[in-house]
């Protein structure tokens, strides 16, 4: 009994815990994500526009780049809502 | 090893020039001569076929010319098939062959120059003399810039990507590390720079171009610059000239081709301003027109004059 009672409190503690340390690093996620995005940007951004690095960099970077093209994907997706985008970042409901 | 470079305006006689000058170098030391010129004459001046194989012409001379759109394409069929692995799933839909588009990319017969020009550097070591006969002098420009425009773009790029990691480490530190066989949900991002292939990539071409650029400025390179007296050749000359200084590679020697009795006094003024325009300070070499040009079996590579003196550094 008493151990069970000593279990649930230890859980309640660490899953306080867990929530305060995703709270803390949700920021820092953003800004990854954000900093990959640029990094993609900048890479290939010739499919928008921007001067481009060298040819032969952007197809030599390419093959381990699936990860950075996704995440540029879905930032264009989200660009025509940008205010509900900030709102959401911010945590205002 | 010596490493030298023949630019010029074209039709100045870069070529003949450049297989006059290995000629003379390889009655003393070992020499190859490679062609980067997509209209390739070099197999012309000593009257043999040459294909991208490299050819012994003489004991201690090799000749060599580079198949440009051959290159490109090994290089991009390479990436192709690692994109087309990456993207495995693509070949259940049959479509993993779009990527091969790719090879119509702008720039990439400027890296192919390159990457010949490292290659040849890096592994024919065995030569005291590597003779480059470049084509024209707009994309020669270009590909003797690329090692440094590269550089920047890695630099800034590599920047960009450590920071990545290390916001990665910092939200792996905050959420704690996983303990032995506890499985996490989400997927975990590489965050240590060893295990990053992106970054990975990135400081095996920045150490690469480093490497190159230091040689191409260093003292065993040197760029000869051959050029007519008349006032065109003076003019891109110049140009060529500013360029070099930009990019910091060293001009060794001023080569007047196709000087005869009559232009004398033109080929005196054109000498003056390339002189005083690149602060060089030897002397520049004057090579008479060769009137048995259009003679059959004429030997184009065996001129009078001494090149071989200047180009002994």
């Amino acid at each position: 009994m008493t151990s069970s009672f000593l279990g649930y409190c230890r859980q309640i503690i660490t899953d306080v815990g867990t929530a305060q340390r995703e709270s803390l690093v949700s920021l820092t996620c953003l800004e990854v994500q954000e900093l990959e995005n640029i990094f993609a940007l900048l890479l290939m951004g010739s499919f928008i526009g921007l001067p481009a690095p060298p040819t032969f960099l952007s197809v030599e970077l390419l093959p381990f780049m699936e990860r950075e093209m996704r995440i540029l994907h879905q930032r264009a997706e989200d660009s025509h809502d940008m205010l509900a985008e900030l709102l959401g970042t911010l945590g205002i409901d | 090893m010596r490493i030298i470079f023949f630019t010029g305006k074209g039709g100045v006689g870069k070529s003949t020039i450049a297989a006059a000058a290995a000629w003379q170098l390889a009655r003393q030391h070992r020499v190859l001569i490679v062609s980067l010129d997509p209209a390739h004459n070099l197999g012309d001046i000593f009257n043999v076929t040459l294909n991208s194989r490299r050819k012994r012409f003489s004991a201690n001379l090799y000749l060599q010319e580079v198949d440009l759109r051959q290159m490109a394409r090994a290089y991009l069929e390479k990436e192709t098939r690692v994109l087309s692995d990456t993207y495995n799933y693509l070949k259940a839909l049959n479509l993993d062959h779009y990527f091969s588009v790719l090879k119509y990319s702008p720039g990439i017969e400027e890296y192919a120059l390159l990457t010949s020009i490292e290659k040849a550097i890096r592994e024919d070591t065995d030569f005291d003399y590597l003779l480059f006969d470049t084509p024209p002098t707009g994309l020669t420009l270009r590909f003797l810039a690329l090692p440094q425009v590269t550089a920047t773009w890695i630099e800034r790029l590599t920047a960009i990507r450590r920071q990545i990691l290390e916001k990665r480490y910092t939200i792996m530190k905050i959420r704690r590390p996983l303990k032995d066989g506890e499985e996490r949900k989400e997927i975990r991002l590489s965050y240590n720079e060893k295990d990053d292939d992106i970054l990975n990539r990135l400081l095996v071409l920045q150490e690469n171009y480093g490497k190159l650029t230091a040689v191409l400025q260093g003292s065993t390179c040197g760029i000869v610059l051959v050029f007519n007296p008349d006032l065109l050749s003076l003019r891109e000359s110049e140009r060529l000239i500013e360029g070099l200084g930009d990019l910091k590679l060293p001009l060794r020697l001023l080569v007047q081709n196709k000087v005869t009795e009559e232009n004398r006094a033109i080929a005196d003024q054109v000498a003056v301003a390339l002189q005083k325009a690149s602060g060089h300070k030897g002397p520049t070499r004057y090579i008479a027109l060769n009137q048995d040009i259009a003679l059959k079996g004429a030997t184009l590579y065996n001129i009078t004059e001494d090149l071989r003196s200047d180009l002994e550094f």
